[in-house]
Parts: structure tokens; sequence; C-alpha cells
């Protein structure tokens, strides 16, 4: 296990360091991404100068929930960036994959450590910055429990996101090609809780309620965090289901995986 | 002229090739689509009209610029740019015609295939969901598609001027990834620009972006006057003529540093 770790750990050094060596294309990858979220976000608040709220939820309540889904995914796509489905079902389909199988490590470690995006950065900082910013507009009762159950609900939108990734990965070993279908469910989905859920059209607000329980990872622990009334009476410990669906989902994914590299078969590159 | 047209249609052909591709691409626009209709439905809460823009133009607005998003190559386009670090450009450069001209007639011919296979069923398939906004008359759809081929013409000689950095320097995808996520932002691509202050849409209009998306955007929902419309018209054409000049000159500069290593 702690050898594991030692892996691990030196897999991400190794990261660190080959992405440091091109200074100059790596600032402009945080800025690059960075600038997505700013302009993506600024027009919401040039526009909410027209408009008074979205869907009876005023600005800094919406910067609320954007600037955690943010700063949240991100943190996730640079831990999970190994299992980013395009560049998983690029591996599998050149065979590079096959080389890490035949390393004596374990293979979950290897993937994790074989990308870590630390452009991501830009944007996880701009997530807390805009959350800050939340923070000035909104003036939120903070208790204990509320204290205690933000940094779980960041994990399980982690756990959660991340378990998609793995999902879509495992995929690619019968398709070959990633599916870019998947895409709706991870950058979709994060873009969808970024907003209140109410506002989405019945059919849409079901099937991310009881199919895939998105609207639990942020917009329900944004109700109790931020107290405002439930619109569809669900009961009420779905407030505190984040870190469970997170869990749940991550779980599920990595049997999947591990179904996956037992019948897997390599395309033969 | 031949061969352009032979060079047109091969472009046309390839993509339209990539079926799987562009079905995995509709799905995402189109629910990408549906998300930003269900922000602006409930922006406009209780208020019937914003800024001249209906409810109603407003959720079109969201089908027009998902629609648009293929066809102007809005995400990324770094084909010469690749052409360039390949080496290919030595030998397109070669061939006995324009090598603007070249990209020019390829570049409309992928532009065309996307149009039918990703526009024109995203706007069928909102015309399903929603009730949407619909150009007037016959004059009016006239000038839509004109508007249409100069966006184009806006964007491709905007996109084939960023891709040139590449003569320069190595990292030009950086800069070049800069520009597009400037012009979804300057374009009205996100919102419309009518929703923003008027200086912010003033900023915008001294640049080329509000050319390639807005101006479509609202000579199709009819937002503008008469007169507006042919001034709208006549700057984008005027756009389009400078950054085509400007893409000729920068790329007699970038070809004469060019240096081609052989093997």
């Amino acid at each position: 296990m702690s050898s594991t770790l030692d892996i691990y750990r030196r897999l991400l050094l190794l990261q660190f360091r080959s992405q440091m060596q091109y200074r100059m294309s790596f600032l402009f990858y945080i800025l690059n991404t960075a600038l997505i979220t700013t302009f993506e976000f600024g027009s919401l608040v040039l526009v909410m100068q027209r408009f008074e709220n979205i869907g009876g939820w005023r600005l800094g309540e919406v910067a609320f929930l954007y600037s955690i889904v943010k700063a949240v995914f991100s943190l996730m796509d640079m831990i999970f960036s190994g299992f980013d489905p395009p560049y998983f079902g690029r591996n599998v389909r050149l065979g590079t994959f096959d080389q890490l199988l035949l390393r004596p490590v374990n293979i979950t470690v290897q993937v994790l450590g074989s990308r870590f995006e630390l452009h991501r950065l830009g944007n996880i900082i701009l997530g807390l910055v805009i959350f800050v910013f939340a923070m000035q507009l909104t003036d939120i009762q903070w208790t204990w429990i509320k204290l205690l159950y933000l940094p779980l609900v960041f994990l399980g939108q982690i756990c959660f996101f991340g378990g998609l990734f793995i999902l879509g990965s495992t995929i690619t070993f019968w398709t070959v090609d990633s599916i870019e279908t998947v895409n709706i469910f991870t950058y979709g989905g994060s873009e969808m809780i970024a907003y209140p859920m109410h506002i989405y059209h019945q059919w849409m607000r079901l099937f991310f309620t009881f199919i895939v329980p998105a609207i639990f990872l942020n917009y329900y622990p944004a109700l109790y965090i931020l107290d405002k009334p439930d619109l569809f009476n669900m009961p009420p410990f779905v407030f505190f289901l984040a870190p469970i669906v997170g869990f749940i989902s991550l779980t599920a994914a990595s049997a999947f995986w591990r179904f996956g590299i037992k019948h897997y078969q390599s395309t033969g590159t | 002229m031949r061969v352009f047209l032979e060079i047109a249609l091969r472009s046309f052909r390839r993509q339209m090739t990539y079926r799987a591709a562009a079905l995995a691409g509709l799905a995402t626009n189109f629910f990408f689509g549906l998300l930003r209709a269900a922000v602006l439905v409930a922006l406009y809460g209780e208020h019937s009209e914003v800024a001249g823009i209906s409810l109603q133009s407003a959720v079109t607005f969201t089908g027009l610029s998902q629609a648009a998003i293929a066809p102007l190559s809005m995400f990324h386009w770094y084909d010469v740019m690749r052409s360039v670090y390949s080496g290919e450009v030595a030998s397109d450069l070669l061939k006995p015609m324009s090598y603007f001209r070249f990209w020019l007639v390829q570049d409309f011919g992928r532009a065309a295939a996307s149009f039918i296979w990703r526009s024109l069923t995203i706007m069928a398939g909102y015309a399903v969901m929603f009730d949407l906004t619909y150009p007037h008359n016959i004059e009016q759809w006239a000038v839509l598609g004109l508007a249409m081929l100069l966006s184009w013409l806006v964007s491709f000689s905007w996109r084939f001027l960023i891709n040139l950095a590449a003569f320069w320097t190595p990292n030009a995808i950086g800069l070049n990834r800069l520009f597009f996520i400037l012009s979804w932002f300057l374009s009205g691509f996100l919102m419309p620009l009518r929703y923003f202050p008027d200086w912010f849409v003033r900023l915008c209009y001294l640049t080329p972006f509000p050319h390639m998306v807005n101006s479509l955007v609202e000579i199709y929902l009819g937002v503008l006057t008469g007169h507006e419309v042919f001034q709208t018209l006549l700057l984008q054409a005027v756009w389009a003529v400078c950054l085509t000049l400007c893409s000729q000159l920068v790329l007699r500069l970038g070809v004469r540093r060019l240096v081609i290593l052989g093997g």
C-alpha cells in the first residue's frame, strides 16, 4: 500500500517537472482555461444588470452554485485527467494502455499518474475567487453543520464526476473510440448543475433526479446552506445526499472498471 | 475555377463521411442549447421583452448560436497551423494557385456540409420543441442568406489570419485558443450583445467578432430597421475585405521566413 502511494507520488512529481519545462506555454494554458470561466461568468454578471434574477435567485446565490461546480469540477478534472475519456480512448487505440498493463504496478494508480493537468489550477483559483464574491453578495447564516457539510459536498462532486470519467474510459475498451456523448454527462452535467435546477424542463429535472441523481450534488446542498425553500417538497434528508451519491457512483464505476480490465482485449496495435 | 470547385466538393464530401462524429457533436450542441434556453427563460421570468428581444426570440437565439458553432468552427480550427508544422505547407505553396484561396474553398466545402448536417438539424429539432421566431418575408430570408455568407467570410479570414502565427512561433496554438475564447464573448455567442451595457457593446463592435454571430442573429430575428440592416451588411463586408487583405500581407511576410527542412 505504502509503495503504491510512493509510486503515485513519484509519477505526479514527474508530471510537475515535465509540465514546468515549458513555463510560458504553461502560463498561457492557465490563462486560457481561466478566461473561459471569466467570460462565461462575466457575461452572466453583465446580463444580470438588465434582468433582476434567474428563476427567483439573485446573482450572489447563482454565483454560489456556479463557483462551487467550477472549482470542484476543475479539481476533479486535474486529479482524474488520466481517465479523461478522449485521452484514455486514444491510449487504448494506440496500444499504450497495454504497456501499462505489463508493469507490475496497480493499473489504476498508473492511469491516475499518467496525466495530471496542472493548468486546471487557473480555473480552481478563479472558482474560489467567484466563491468569495458570492459570499460578499449573500448573507449566509453559517452553522457548524453547514461548515462541516460543505467540504463533503465538494468531495461528493469530485467522486461523482470522477466516477463518470472512469465509466466513460472503461466503455472505450469496447468502443475503442471515445464516445462523445459522455461529454453530455460530464461537461454538460457540470454546466447544468451550475444553475438552479428548477429552471429546467420537468423531464430533464426528473431525469437528473431519479436516473442520474445530479440534482443532489449541488442544488439541494445549496438550498440547505442558503436557507432556500425546496420547491419540490422532497423529504429533508435529500439535502445531505451529495457525498452518498458521489460515493455510490465512484464505487459502481470502479467495479465496472475492474470488470472491464478483466475482460480487456487489446486492439492489437 | 474548376480546380477550386473540385477542392470544395472533396472537402464537402469528407465532412459528410464522418456521420457518427457528426451525430455525437449534434447531440452535444443540442443539449447545451437546451441548457442555455432554460437559463434565458429563467432570466426573462415575468418579462415578455427585454432590450427589444422577445422571449420567443431569446429562445430562438440559443438555437441559432448553437447552430453557428460547426459551420463557423467556433471552438477551434488549427488546420493551416498544422500544415505549417507538418511541412505540408511547402507542397501546398508550390501548387499553381493562391494559398489563401486553396484554404478558402476547402473551408467553404466544410462549412457547407456542417451547415446541412449540424445547423439545419439543430434548428429542425428546435422547431419541434419550441415556438420559434422566423424571418417574416422572402426579402428577409434573402438578406439572411447574404449575411450568413458574409459571417462565414469574416470568420474564415480571421481564422486563417490567426493560424498564420504558426510561421513565427511553435506555440501558436496557445495564442489561437486565446482568440477563440475571446470570440465567444465578444461575438455575441454566449449572450446577445443587446443585453449588455452600451459601453460594452460599443467596445465589441470595434472588433470583427460581432460580425460573425451577433449581426447574423439580429438580422434573423428582425430586430434591425431597414437602414440598420444595410449598414450591418456593409460592415460585415468591410471586415471581410480588411481581414482578407491583412491575411494576404501576413502570409507574404510569413512565407518569406519559412524554412523547410528536407528529409
